[in-house]
């Protein structure tokens, strides 16, 4: 999605970028320790939906659009090997993020095997079977910590193409089609893509479940290519958004009050928990993070003042470069999460570690986006189209 | 030389606060048991169990029974007069002694909360219990358990335990400072507040405790010797029992042990 000549630069939507860097902080801080006091006013404080459907719309989204347009200019054969050339950088990149996990689990093994707890982790077959797991990692079957929405993320656009293939022929129906397999699974949660090491461990993100939000997304993305959505700006839509966008953060802002200070009340605590699973991605959740769109769409214009602006600089930054700064939120996460318990850090080193994390993020993806400008001018001019590979 | 003075004096300040800390760890380690009492703040916001602290308090039996994994089994201390529910049983008898209390341990190794629901019926509820203690999500955690599955199974064994008459008190995981690095205890835990939040039962926040009882350097859980780990099971254990009896017998004694009111201090 990086400037692929001029006039796709101008028309650049600033806001893409913005939001996945909010929503990778989001996910950074809510690694570190979701049950933390920060972890209550991340993306997660602002409804049902949290920082994962965020990602996924606006990757669905951008891949869309990047990916629709190049079908168009380079022809199906090409735009497709981008798509499994960008399939293949997030699989290294899950790989990757599986050696640091077992360099992690190795580090600490002993402190399994001798401690107290040692028997409460006889049942983790990875500790026995390493061998085992390494394969099943490989085959996207392993998803210990944090590893779980790459996995999801890779199979989601390694079926891009036949989505957007369809799109060219029958956009209604690849669309019904793909809410219709989202519908099944909320009557069927069974529907689910068995994984390792667990003998009835599924993947936490539900693939048959989510493509509907990425689908839905690359449905918008390509629509923006092609013709435009004229029904956006409709204005009823916008109050239903408005409205449904407030019920969704009221109800929420109760649980956050209630877990702050335990007499205050919960709107529709239980009654509302078959709707909320993250791992089949129920109705509210994908509601939610619709009307939360929809309302941001309307809200705030692709080229605002605001997200060209200073305050606005660290999360584009780190949305431009959201595979790498992704993983390395992983990479520090896991670290912070050993920094914080080794110490028995309260709230204050935890803001410590987080602010430090952010920081490392954004320092990196300002090291990136200066690297890729030096690159540029360099580079034969012949070859500017093919370096926008960055699909989402 | 400014620098080099406050290093020594930060040097001599905690020289100083470590030898006051050793000299205290002796003296209650001269006393028989460990000085392990918990911040007011870890139960304050919890319900009560008015059948089983009125039953204690009238000198009536009372039969408990926990269901659990390893650390309930409590095979880390050598033996079973060792693990958490004996030593809740020696707390009890201690303090009521009155009233009849035994404590069935039911607690099986390496069990999933599915597990553990599907042995409900025949060795938890046929006991006609007054309280069950269920100890339970470790194993989940370590293998995956599908969240929604882990909220239903927890929902379903709640409503059975109640319906049978008994009353239920949820214990979470055991804190270690390093296996969460690799293990996603977050997920479940946020399931079993939830759970036991809205359904008004008790969660005896073992991983809270064990992490408070850390800080204050009671255990050192990582780098225990093979030879010492029975001791300090068996101390951890002890403590742990010690604490659940203060934690379901506070309205049995009006008074004492009873809270401040003080909000909402959730960590």
């Amino acid at each position: 999605m990086s400037s692929s000549g001029g006039s796709a630069a101008s028309e650049r939507d600033l806001r893409l970028d913005f939001f996945r860097g909010l929503a990778l902080f989001s996910i950074f801080i809510d690694h570190v320790d979701s049950n933390s006091l920060l972890a209550q006013f991340t993306l997660q404080a602002v409804g049902f939906s949290d920082a994962a459907e965020v990602f996924i719309l606006i990757s669905g989204y951008t891949a869309g659009m990047v990916y629709g347009r190049a079908i168009a200019r380079q022809g199906l054969l090409l735009a497709g090997m981008r798509i499994y050339h960008r399939v293949w950088q997030l699989y290294v990149a899950h790989v990757f993020l599986f050696m640091q996990f077992m360099a992690t689990t190795a580090y600490l093994v002993d402190s399994f095997n001798n401690a107290i707890y040692a028997e409460e982790f006889r049942a983790a077959d990875f500790l026995k079977e390493p061998g085992l797991a390494v394969i099943k990692a490989l085959t996207l079957q392993f998803q210990p910590e944090f590893m779980d929405i790459l996995p999801l993320y890779i199979v989601l656009l390694a079926g891009l193409p036949f989505v957007l293939v369809g799109f060219r022929r029958w956009p209604t129906g690849v669309l019904a089609a793909s809410l219709g397999l989202w519908l099944a699974v909320q009557l069927h949660p069974s529907l689910a893509l068995a994984a390792y090491p667990g003998p009835d461990a599924v993947w936490f993100f539900n693939p048959f479940a989510w493509q509907a939000l990425f689908c839905l997304g690359a449905w918008c993305g390509w629509r923006g290519i092609t013709g435009g959505m004229p029904w956006l700006t409709n204005r009823w839509l916008g109050w239903l958004a408005a409205a449904g966008a407030l019920a969704g953060f009221l109800i929420r802002f109760s649980w956050t009050l209630h877990w702050l200070y335990d007499p205050f009340p919960e709107l529709f605590g239980t009654a509302l928990w078959p709707l909320l699973s993250k791992t089949n991605l129920s109705a509210l959740r994908f509601a939610n993070v619709l009307v939360l769109a929809l309302l941001v769409t309307r809200l705030l214009p692709a080229q605002a003042a605001f997200l060209a602006g200073r305050v606005a600089r660290p999360f584009s930054l780190c949305g431009r470069h959201s595979l790498h700064i992704f993983c390395l939120g992983i990479l520090l996460a896991t670290i912070g999460h050993l920094v914080i318990n080794e110490y028995l850090g309260g709230a204050l080193l935890q803001g410590l570690v987080s602010a430090a994390g952010i920081a490392l993020m954004i320092g990196t993806a300002a090291v990136m986006d200066w690297f890729n400008a030096g690159q540029r001018p360099s580079g034969p001019p012949v070859l500017k189209a093919p370096v926008a590979t960055r699909g989402g | 030389m400014s620098m080099a003075g406050t290093f020594l004096h930060r040097t001599l300040g905690l020289m100083a606060a470590a030898g006051i800390g050793l000299l205290s760890l002796s003296g209650s380690a001269a006393a028989q048991e460990q000085d392990c009492a918990v911040p007011a703040s870890i139960y304050d916001t919890e319900p009560p169990l008015p059948r089983t602290a009125a039953a204690l308090a009238s000198g009536q039996p009372v039969s408990i029974v926990t269901i659990g994994g390893a650390s309930t089994l409590g095979g880390a201390a050598g033996s079973a007069d060792r693990a958490w529910p004996a030593r809740l049983a020696v707390a009890l008898t201690r303090r009521f002694p009155a009233a009849p209390v035994t404590v069935d341990n039911r607690a099986v190794a390496s069990q999933s909360a599915q597990d553990m629901a599907a042995r409900l019926t025949r060795e938890v509820i046929a006991v006609k219990p007054t309280l069950v203690i269920w100890e339970t999500g470790t194993t989940d955690a370590v293998r995956g358990t599908e969240l929604d599955e882990f909220r239903q199974t927890l929902q379903a064994g709640i409503d059975r335990l109640r319906a049978s008459g008994a009353e239920v008190v949820l214990m979470d995981a055991q804190f270690s400072r390093r296996t969460h690095a690799v293990i996603n205890f977050d997920r479940y835990e946020s399931v079993l507040r939830e759970v036991t939040d809205a359904n008004e039962v008790p969660l005896f926040r073992r991983h809270d405790m064990m992490r408070h009882w850390a800080e204050r350097g009671l255990f050192d859980l990582i780098t225990v010797d093979r030879d010492q780990l029975p001791l300090v099971a068996s101390r951890l254990y002890d403590c742990l029992g010690r604490a659940m009896a203060d934690f379901i017998t506070r309205k049995a004694h009006p008074g004492t042990g009873t809270p401040p009111a003080s909000p909402g201090s959730h960590p």
